[in-house]
């Protein structure tokens, strides 16, 4: 898997013009492993996960806006931005963790969606953080870091950046798996009443995966929407649709697998790159009916069905 | 003063509520019976808004507005049965991921669609049949035609649950669906035929809110609506329709009161608190009492 990123990384690198392509799929691939860590392991659907992604972004764009009158602080900014990011994310996923945690199935997903919508309005309508107007934040990364630097930190840095965090997500991903969280997270998605009483704290190991999953979506958040696009709206980022294509790219995979969300993120991010040029306006209509398919058709996802075909053979050690 | 437009407001809130309800009937019917959450919800209300919006513009009479409503039950009908037996039913069984994804799918396939036939600009009528006059407000007779027509369709329904044999059926398969399969209810048949009134009164319930706020018909207008019927599909116990119906008009009053109220507090913005209030209502709710306001176990 680790070959697949270094690929990616090469070509973009390599070749003009592939660069942003790459940071797309990275993109895709760092949202799919982060969503995969919690939901994949568990079985809980979380359908508020942009959330995290959003509020990764406000601490990006706070950090930026609210500290650039500090010049002695220099990069120190983007730090306080991360740091920021983290700190909110960390902040709603133990809140979200503590409360919506006790739901389960369908309960558990409309709770945070409740929970996203909640968070969008109420920033909107008690006007925090520049309400419905946003963030924009280009001004003062111009102020602190000049053209030439702020141009990179935005073109190349935040894109780097986001491919560190898919590859920081496959680590954990890999971590996570073969400790004892990850049985005992399977054994939740299994039989979460049996898991209990064979004595498991089913609570604490589904509130480190929510964690874990909810700080990697507020990384990619503030790297990817934060300091690439250099404004947030709250309409443009508490959207549930971006939920909808991190459960994609899982489920195009495989969930629960260790290559899906990374194979799931390169295919969605590659078809919708394509599609998006060849029928401008009419990627969404092609793709709906592409995505009913293939959850009725592959329930496992493609890993899921490789998974299947070549049980048994001595190719069965590579996939996981 | 404020006690008159409160007051007010609060009139048309109920009326809105009577609609709000219809429209989430159809989605806690569908949960109740298949366990499915149809996240596509609002799109169908987008499909009946433009059913009305068709058969008004296109011939331009008053009738047509009321023959909308039988128009829209069948076309509801027709996709809730060509989606069952297409998708639903394969994916009924599966995980909750599925399903979520499978309708929200659906709601993407069916918005494209109608923004391709009928472009992305905001669409609207004008069907005027007086008002009435009360000492607090003034009410538009759509409104209060719409609010009739709501409840009427509810008693429909309370009666097709309560008195007929197929009704019966639908209510033992809530109960317990393999103890319905075991005595010889044909399950698939009433999950479908349920799927299909689901959607029926859905997209029917489309029409009577355009009747309500006869503007702003787009292609997307449903996300709104979906978001609002689930926080009342979760106040009147999901799965329970109507327990919804009578949640949709709490909802109303709750709607439009907190606006009323929060359009007092100087700077802050009215609108987006009040939605904002109604969806931490529904967190606290989720965690207090998952049955709904009227439950009992689930």
């Amino acid at each position: 898997m680790f070959g697949v990123y270094l690929i990616m990384f090469l070509i973009g690198f390599t070749m003009p013009g592939m660069w942003q392509v790459v940071a797309l799929l990275a993109f895709y691939c760092a949202l799919g492993q982060s969503w995969n860590i919690f939901m994949g392991m568990t079985g809980y659907v979380d359908f508020g996960y942009v959330t995290f992604i959003a509020l990764g972004t406000y601490g990006m764009a706070l950090g930026v806006q609210y500290f650039h009158q500090f010049e002695w602080l220099g990069i120190g900014i983007i730090f306080i931005g991360i740091f920021l990011a983290l700190f909110l994310a960390s902040l709603s996923a133990l809140l979200e963790a503590a409360i919506a945690l006790r739901l389960r199935g369908a309960y558990f997903a409309i709770a945070c969606i409740g929970i996203n919508e909640g968070l969008r309005y109420f920033i909107e309508g008690a006007k925090i953080w520049g309400g419905s107007e946003g963030i924009i934040f280009s001004g003062a990364l111009l102020k602190t870091f000049g053209r030439e630097m702020a141009n990179q930190l935005t073109t190349f840095w935040a894109d780097f950046a986001v491919f560190m965090v898919a590859v920081l997500a496959a680590f954990l991903n890999i971590h996570y798996m073969r400790s004892k969280i990850g049985y005992a997270l399977t054994a939740v998605r299994e039989d979460e009443d049996a898991a209990k009483v064979m004595g498991i704290d089913t609570t604490k190991y589904k509130t480190i995966a929510f964690l874990t999953s909810g700080l990697l979506g507020a990384t990619v958040g503030a790297f990817a929407w934060g300091l690439k696009l250099r404004h947030v709206f709250p309409a443009d980022v508490f959207v549930i649709y971006y939920t909808i294509e991190c459960v994609v790219v899982v489920l195009l995979g495989g969930a629960g697998t260790l290559l899906g969300p990374v194979v799931g993120g390169l295919i969605y991010g590659l078809s919708k790159y394509w599609l998006a040029v060849i029928f401008p306006g009419f990627q969404l209509l092609i793709f709906a009916p592409i995505i009913i398919f293939i959850i009725v058709a592959f329930p496992g996802g493609i890993i899921g069905w490789v998974k299947q075909r070549i049980k048994g053979t001595p190719l069965q050690r590579y996939i996981e | 003063m404020i006690a008159q437009q409160l007051a007010g407001n609060l009139m048309h809130g109920l009326l809105l509520g009577g609609v709000y309800g219809l429209a989430t009937t159809g989605l806690s019917l569908i949960f109740g019976v298949l366990r499915v959450v149809n996240v596509g919800h609002g799109a169908f209300i987008m499909v009946g808004a433009y059913v009305i919006l068709t058969m008004f513009t296109a011939l331009g009479v008053s009738l047509m507005a009321v023959a909308a409503i039988p128009v829209a039950l069948i076309i509801g009908m027709a996709l809730g049965f060509f989606f069952f037996y297409t998708v639903i039913r394969r994916i009924m069984n599966a995980p909750e991921l599925a399903s979520l994804l499978v309708t929200f799918s659906i709601g993407i396939l069916l918005e494209e669609t109608v923004k391709l036939i009928f472009g992305t600009e905001f669409r609207g009528y004008n069907w005027d049949v007086g008002k009435i006059r009360l000492p607090i407000t003034t009410i538009p007779m759509t409104k209060a035609y719409a609010f009739i027509a709501s409840i009427a369709i509810a008693i429909l329904l309370y009666f097709w649950f309560s008195k007929t044999r197929v009704g019966t059926a639908v209510r033992a398969v809530v109960e317990d669906r393999d103890g319905a399969g075991v005595c010889g209810v044909n399950v698939v048949w009433i999950c479908g035929l349920s799927f299909a009134i689901g959607i029926g009164l859905t997209v029917m319930s489309g029409v009577l809110l355009t009747w309500f706020i006869p503007v702003g018909i787009n292609a997307y207008m449903g996300s709104a609506y979906t978001l609002k019927s689930f926080v009342i599909a979760v106040l009147g116990g999901l799965g329970s329709p109507y327990g919804a119906f009578f949640a949709g008009v709490i909802f109303g009053l709750i709607e439009n009161g907190g606006y009323t109220l929060f359009a007092q507090i100087p700077g802050v913005a009215p609108f987006p608190l009040t939605v904002s209030l109604a969806f931490w209502m529904l967190f606290f709710l989720l965690l207090v009492k998952p049955t709904g306001l009227w439950g009992g176990k689930r």
